[in-house]
């Protein structure tokens, strides 16, 4: 008998446990582009930027030569500024129809005879650049310039050049650099022609410019130079007089170099004459010995510097545009675990100095957005830091210093979720272990920000919710992979360029119709216009159907329709459970007002058939009793 | 065809089902008194392993309704990944080791119940979990987010008073005092540790006593070949 019925029973259980079979998919793992789905497992994806070109600095022309250590790179409207630190110089191109045309190569500023001492390290007047690490250009007119820093145009200086000294401070690079420099102006025929207020040694140097590039570019420049040595001219004063040449092709713009190992930043306007220098920062923080190394900087709009410095861990250095050391700001908080204060108690004096100092995160690079937050990366989090989001690899600071990133997506924007060969990372057929290590920013001007990561050589571009858009790149030589990347800049809001510090090349990536679909949602979406945005999204489903992001901003657009119920199918597709929270409350509330009657009914049926059957009852009974 | 109906007739209105339906209904009475209950279930024939089985069943199901048709918002499953056979298991197996060591401690500490009245004890204390995990199911899909915590709040209720049920049915069914029944499942926990690790040894030890003699038989092919 009880055996039947567990029989029955373990029959029942089968039929009704509701289960349809559900199915495992696995795909193969190395895609270029990828998402993180809400399972945090990477997704395949359309490409949403693919490689345009991959340049070398010989494309900045022959003589530039290789690029070697770029440290950074910096995009304003046509102009890319490529900081080529150990060859101590910034290119700057033009970027016009897909090509790039150098404009000049930067070695040096001109300084007046009033602003000289500015530059003054030790007894000398340093001119040149050495290992620059960044470069910021700001739009500025010849009016406002005035009126922040007054007037700072003089008598040029001459700097009186050793000939002993000279070889041992101009390298290969330097003997490129004339040459190039006189093909930048070479090229721009048409301003040459106006440079005739350019006295001889001007013209000589054009002569040695164009046989340079016959020639052989370096060997040439060299010996013209040593030529040049010999017949009493001062090359300093050559390139002094080349860049009021350069002063034809002329911007309003100011330029500000972070010269590292001169320990200094210098502000100049676009023809390079020192306006400012950014030194010796004075304050009790800092020690009596301290170096000042600025490696990556912005300027906002009030001209206030904002500097990443090699070894402060403090944050960001912030300067006043007179360049006075105001403080730090965004540095973060010391946490020591419980586990960490007690074990601090046991150790003795000695081991407690051997330790590893509790540091506070160092930043490694800096961006500042279109409405002046800076957006902050820093690598040294440690792996659990980074896994549990109690460590901030990406942050964005407002004037105080706090971070204001938003984080509502469904992971940390984080780069990678994993550790391991995560999407087919593989270098040279090699594990990659290790979190996401990002190393530059980029923003965009609906919010969307490009972080580059060091470890697997990728991209990750998140929306203003840090919701994670796509995913692309990887480590290795391939086009589109990168050995060692320092920095990305946005050409435009729809080309990206990433320089390899390593392979020294430059990788210009272009937006797919994909990527530019996603953009357009999100630009949409943050105007307000949701509807259309909801169409757009719809477009991309068309293209990828796992894009989570494309059923949320389908569903809200439901949602504000007041179709609730289909917001909802979205919503639960893309497992968004807070906006589904909403729809269904406006779908209950609807469901519960259109059936009120029929609630009514059962609700009324509930009481009165319980209490009508109780009432029959006692009637029965009493009946039967009388 | 009349035999065959008359039949299963039967079977519903027989005897049988009767003490069935009435063993099911004393689980809610058991649920309710504890320890009254949980003595009379054992000791006054109270309860029957058909019930048990029964609520056993019903258990199952309520966790597998819990991850089928619970609403998303509470709900985490994923489907790529379940199992349902190991989703069964994860219940099961612990049940039959729970079971069976503490029958082994008790056994050896003077307990009274037998292996059978463990059993059944246990299974009618998942009773609370039956009665309010299947209405949460419905519930978590008519709250919002907000009010969700109530299915929350409602689930490890259920799970505290299944808990407690079962500490109370221990100590009723072996005639222990407090101290003694919290003691005794302590232990049982504990011995379900042990049992776990001396399957596991168990089976890597038989598999490399297999591996060895696999090796042998190649050896000797190989030389033979």
């Amino acid at each position: 008998m009880m055996k039947r019925i567990t029989a029955l029973l373990l029959l029942a259980c089968l039929v009704l446990s509701g289960l349809s079979n559900a199915k495992t998919a696995y795909a193969d793992d190395s895609w270029y582009t990828y998402t993180y789905n809400y399972w945090g497992d990477e997704e395949a994806s359309p490409d949403a930027y693919t490689v345009d070109r991959v340049i070398s600095g010989s494309a900045f022309g022959e003589d530039v030569g290789s690029l070697l250590n770029p440290d950074s790179l910096f995009a304003i409207d046509d102009l890319l500024y490529v900081v080529d630190s150990k060859n101590n110089r910034i290119i700057e191109a033009q970027w016009k129809n897909g090509e790039f045309r150098t404009v000049r190569v930067i070695y040096h500023v001109n300084v007046s005879e009033e602003k000289k001492d500015l530059l003054k390290i030790g007894d000398k007047i340093e001119l040149c650049l050495l290992q620059p690490g960044d470069v910021f250009v700001k739009p500025i007119t010849k009016e406002q310039r005035l009126k922040v820093y007054g007037e700072y145009l003089g008598t040029p200086y001459v700097p009186e050049i050793e000939p002993e000294e000279e070889p041992a401070k101009d390298g290969e690079g330097e003997g490129k650099g004339e040459g190039d420099n006189a093909d930048a102006t070479d090229a721009d025929a048409e301003k040459k022609d106006n440079a005739s207020d350019s006295d001889g040694e001007n013209g000589e140097t054009g002569e040695t410019g164009e046989t340079g590039e016959t020639g052989e570019t370096g060997e040439t420049g060299e010996s013209s130079e040593g030529g040049k040595a010999s017949e009493g001219t001062k090359p300093a004063k050559t390139k002094w007089q080349e860049n009021i040449e350069v002063r034809k092709f002329n911007r309003d713009y100011d330029i500000f170099i972070a010269d590292t190992q001169n320990n200094r930043i210098i502000h100049c306007d676009y023809d390079l004459n020192v306006i400012d220098v950014v030194a010796n920062p004075k304050d009790e923080t800092l020690a009596d010995d301290y170096k000042f190394l600025p490696s990556h900087f912005v300027v906002d709009d009030a001209y206030r510097y904002y500097v990443q410095a090699l070894n402060i861990n403090a944050g960001i250095m912030e300067f006043t545009k007179d360049g006075t050391f105001t403080g730090y700001i965004g540095a973060s908080p010391v946490t020591i675990s419980f586990a960490q204060r007690i074990w601090r108690k046991i150790q003795t004096k000695e081991q407690r100095m051997k330790t590893k100092m509790f540091v506070p995160t160092e930043y490694n690079n800096i961006c500042i957005d279109s409405k002046g937050f800076l957006y902050v990366t820093t690598s040294t989090l440690k792996d659990n830091e980074i896994a549990t989001g109690t460590g901030k690899p990406v942050r964005k600071l407002n004037s105080m210093g706090t971070d204001i990133l938003i984080r509502n997506g469904n992971h940390f924007p984080i780069g990678d979720l994993k550790t391991g060969n995560v999407a087919g990372a593989m270098e040279q057929g090699l594990s990659i272990t290790g979190s996401t290590a990002f190393v530059d920013v980029v923003t965009f001007e609906n919010e969307t920000y490009c972080c580059l990561d060091k470890t697997r050589g990728r991209l990750f571009v998140y929306d203003f919710q840090g919701n994670l858009l796509y995913a692309f790149g990887n480590s290795g030589m391939n086009e589109g992979s990168f050995l060692n990347p320092s920095a990305v800049v946005k050409l435009d809001e729809e080309t990206l360029a990433v320089l390899d510090r390593f392979a020294g090349t430059i990788t210009i990536f272009t937006m797919t119709s994909y990527g530019k679909l996603i953009n357009k949602a999100l630009s949409l979406y943050r105007v307000g216009q949701y509807d259309e945005s909801a169409d757009v999204w719809r477009e991309v489903l068309k293209y990828n159907g796992n894009c989570e992001l494309a059923y949320v901003g389908i569903g809200r657009s439901l949602l504000r329709q007041k179709r609730y119920k289909e917001a909802m199918d979205e919503f639960e597709i893309a497992r968004d459970s807070v906006n589904y929270s909403k729809a269904f409350k406006y779908y209950r509330e609807e469901v519960v007002e259109d059936n009120i009657v029929w609630f009514i009914i059962v609700i009324a049926a509930l009481i009165l058939i319980p209490k009508g059957i109780r009432t029959a009852k006692r009637l029965r009974k009493e009946i039967s009793e009388a | 065809m009349s035999n065959v109906l008359s039949k299963i007739l039967g079977f519903f209105t027989g005897e049988g089902f009767k003490h069935y339906l009435k063993t099911l209904k004393y689980s809610l009475y058991m649920i309710l008194h504890p320890f009254d209950g949980s003595w009379d279930l054992i000791h006054e024939k109270r309860g029957s392993m058909a019930a048990a089985h029964t609520i056993v069943i019903l258990a199952l199901l309520t966790n597998i309704w819990d991850m089928r048709f619970s609403n998303f918002m509470v709900n985490n499953t994923r489907w790529s990944e379940v199992n349902i056979l190991m989703r069964l298991a994860s219940i099961l197996v612990p049940l039959f080791i729970w079971v069976l060591s503490n029958w082994c401690l008790t056994t050896l500490f003077d307990g009274k119940g037998r292996f059978g009245d463990i059993y059944m004890a246990t299974a009618y204390s998942f009773t609370p979990y039956v009665l309010i995990g299947i209405p949460m199911i419905i519930v978590s899909n008519i709250v919002t987010k907000e009010e969700g915590v109530f299915y929350t709040y409602f689930n490890v209720f259920a799970l505290i008073w299944c808990v407690f049920l079962i500490l109370c049915a221990m100590m009723m069914i072996h005639d222990y005092g407090l101290g003694g029944g919290l003691l005794s499942t302590l232990a049982s926990v504990a011995g379900m540790a042990v049992i776990m690790f001396i399957v596991l040894l168990f089976f890597s030890l038989i598999s490399d006593a297999v591996a060895y003699f696999v090796s042998i038989y190649k050896e000797i092919t190989m030389r033979i070949s």
